[in-house]
């Protein structure tokens, strides 16, 4: 491999790495309100692509309508989730939540695979026919180049929210201190549900531009994106979103590199390890910082 | 304007509160005194809503509140200081006096309030932008106690204001108190240093593993032998 490959490689991996950083997002800003992990977040995540796809097949969209339709359509399903995974099930038994995500993970994917014939469908991608050259030998994909600004927009967005809104604040209170933000009179539950939709917008959106870019929306793309997504979180330390960014950027670079290095089949071994090396040296994820809450 | 009436809360089968019954009056500053354990954090969680009473009723202002959720019980006007203050650590000052605000919907005067509170308390105004966990324990008592006056109370509920506090801080907490009382507000306070609690009290409350033993004005405290031997050491 030399140096333009090593180069092209990374800034492509680091582009598509923009949809895991988003995932991530989702993964830990669930984890950070609720302390508990929803498992069932990357199956949201598609499943929002797939409803934009679902509407597409019956009245056409252009192809930005359809992001928003897959952003719509995951904050529903997280809605859903969040009904069926958390609302009604007691807080004091978390093998309860935590099996519910699984069974709702099984389920989403059994719905997609019923619903498509396990076939993959084809998504429509934006800018795909765009290239920029630089210089002599490097080139920017069009399509990986508008999903990178999409994430770095919704980000932006969630980061608004986060920390200008009152929505935020409440979102953060009760992540930090549930009983003083009940104190305040701030509901729990609301802020529970809003966070699921927030997250379910965001992973729609993720959703739809894994779809673009790989070009099909695929029943196996849920598995893979969803330990992509618990690794990132991992890797930026559970309930950090700025970890959560730089980890999926970082996820995303490694394993095109490996991929251009050792092929497609080798790539997610060399993730795995990275994993393994994080948890190992760095358990607490790159922003490590022990987040007290008395 | 707060009568709490035969109240059971359990912590599963364990009853800490076996049927209290106070009132707090309009206006007064009522103290709740009594030793570790004996239930006062129980029952101010359950006035302010985050513990459900198996058992019992409290009106406020006639309206049965018991076992309504915090949220609608701050809106009521009934706002809690928790034990231990409890602020948002990685919330900056500002963001957790905003906070306090959150179930009012009026801007403009939350944005005045904020101000006021900077002027009662000039150190919060100087680290508003200090993340809430960087302050000293005075500090942060001081922060959650403007927290809860930013959601405007009628009946401010205050767990322990002094605890673990330097002698000179508690001075503080409890002038604040005073102040507060003599603009109007109504103080039911939890407090172990019954020295402290005569300088502000109208009303005082014993209780002893989740029963009111006594209840009576600071003269009367004063006269009661057993509580001046337990609460007031020897020389008064
Ligand atoms: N979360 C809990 N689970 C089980 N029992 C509890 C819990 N919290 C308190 N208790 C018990 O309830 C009783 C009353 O506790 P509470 O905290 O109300 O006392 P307190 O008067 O506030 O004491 P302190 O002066 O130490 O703050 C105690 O016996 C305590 O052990
Ligand atoms: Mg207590």
């Amino acid at each position: 491999m030399d140096l333009v490959d090593f180069v092209q490689s990374i800034t492509d991996g680091l582009l598509f790495g923009a949809t895991y950083a988003l995932i991530g997002i989702g993964f830990t800003m669930i984890f950070g309100v609720m302390h508990k992990i929803n498992l069932a977040y990357a199956a949201t995540s598609i499943a929002g692509a797939y409803v934009s796809w679902a509407v597409g097949t019956l009245l056409p969209l252009p192809a930005l309508v359809t992001f928003v339709v897959a952003a719509i359509g995951g904050g529903i399903v997280g809605y859903l989730v969040y009904l069926c995974c958390f609302k009604f099930i007691p807080v004091t038994s978390p093998l309860a939540t935590l099996l519910g995500t699984v069974g709702m993970l099984i389920l989403i994917d059994e719905i997609i695979v019923h619903e498509t014939n396990g076939m993959p469908q084809p998504y429509p991608a934006l800018f795909d026919d765009v290239y920029f050259e630089i210089g002599e030998f490097y080139g920017i994909r069009g399509d990986l180049l508008f999903i990178f600004f999409l994430s770095l927009i919704a980000t932006a967005i969630l980061l608004y929210i986060l920390y200008r809104t009152k929505l935020g604040i409440a979102t953060r209170a009760v992540a930090q201190q549930p009983v003083a933000a009940q104190l305040c009179g701030i509901s729990i539950e609301r802020t529970n549900a809003s966070t699921f939709v927030i997250t379910g917008l965001l992973g729609g959106l993720a959703g739809a531009m894994i779809g673009a870019s790989v070009g099909v929306l695929s029943p196996l793309l849920t598995l893979p994106i969803t330990i992509k997504g618990l690794i990132v979180t991992v890797i930026g330390g559970l309930g950090s979103i700025p970890g959560a960014i730089i980890a999926g950027l970082l996820v995303g670079a490694f394993e095109n590199f490996f991929q251009a290095l050792r092929g497609v089949t080798e790539r997610d071994m060399y993730v795995m390890l990275l994993l393994f090396a994080f948890l190992t040296f760095r358990p607490g994820g790159i922003f490590s910082k022990t987040t007290s809450r008395d | 304007m707060l009568e709490v009436n035969d109240i059971v809360t359990a912590y599963g089968k364990i009853e800490a509160l076996k049927g209290v019954d106070l009132a707090v009056s309009q206006g007064q500053v009522t103290c709740l005194l009594g030793p570790n354990g004996a239930g006062k954090t129980t029952l101010m969680m359950t006035i302010a809503g985050i513990l459900r009473p198996k058992r019992g009723s409290i009106r406020f202002n006639g309206q049965d509140i018991a076992g309504k959720p915090a949220r609608m019980i701050v809106e009521q006007g009934i706002v809690l200081v928790p034990e231990n203050r409890l602020v948002f650590r990685d919330m900056t000052v500002e963001e957790n006096l905003m906070a306090g605000a959150f179930s009012r919907s009026d801007g403009k005067t939350v944005q005045s309030d904020l101000e006021a509170m900077y002027e009662r308390f000039p150190h919060l105004q100087e680290r508003s932008t200090q993340y809430a966990g960087t302050l000293s324990g005075g500090e942060q008592q001081m922060l959650a106690i403007s927290r809860a006056l930013m959601a405007r109370p009628r009946l401010l509920l205050m767990d322990e204001p002094s605890l673990g506090l330097a002698p000179l801080i508690v001075e503080d907490i409890f002038r604040i108190i005073r102040e507060l009382n003599d603009e109007g507000m109504t103080v039911f306070v939890v407090e172990q240093n019954a020295r402290m609690a005569l300088q502000v009290a109208d009303h005082f409350y014993l209780i002893e593993q989740g029963k009111v033993v006594f209840d009576g004005t600071p003269g009367e405290m004063e006269e009661d032998e057993v509580i001046k031997r337990a609460y007031l050491g020897k020389k008064i």
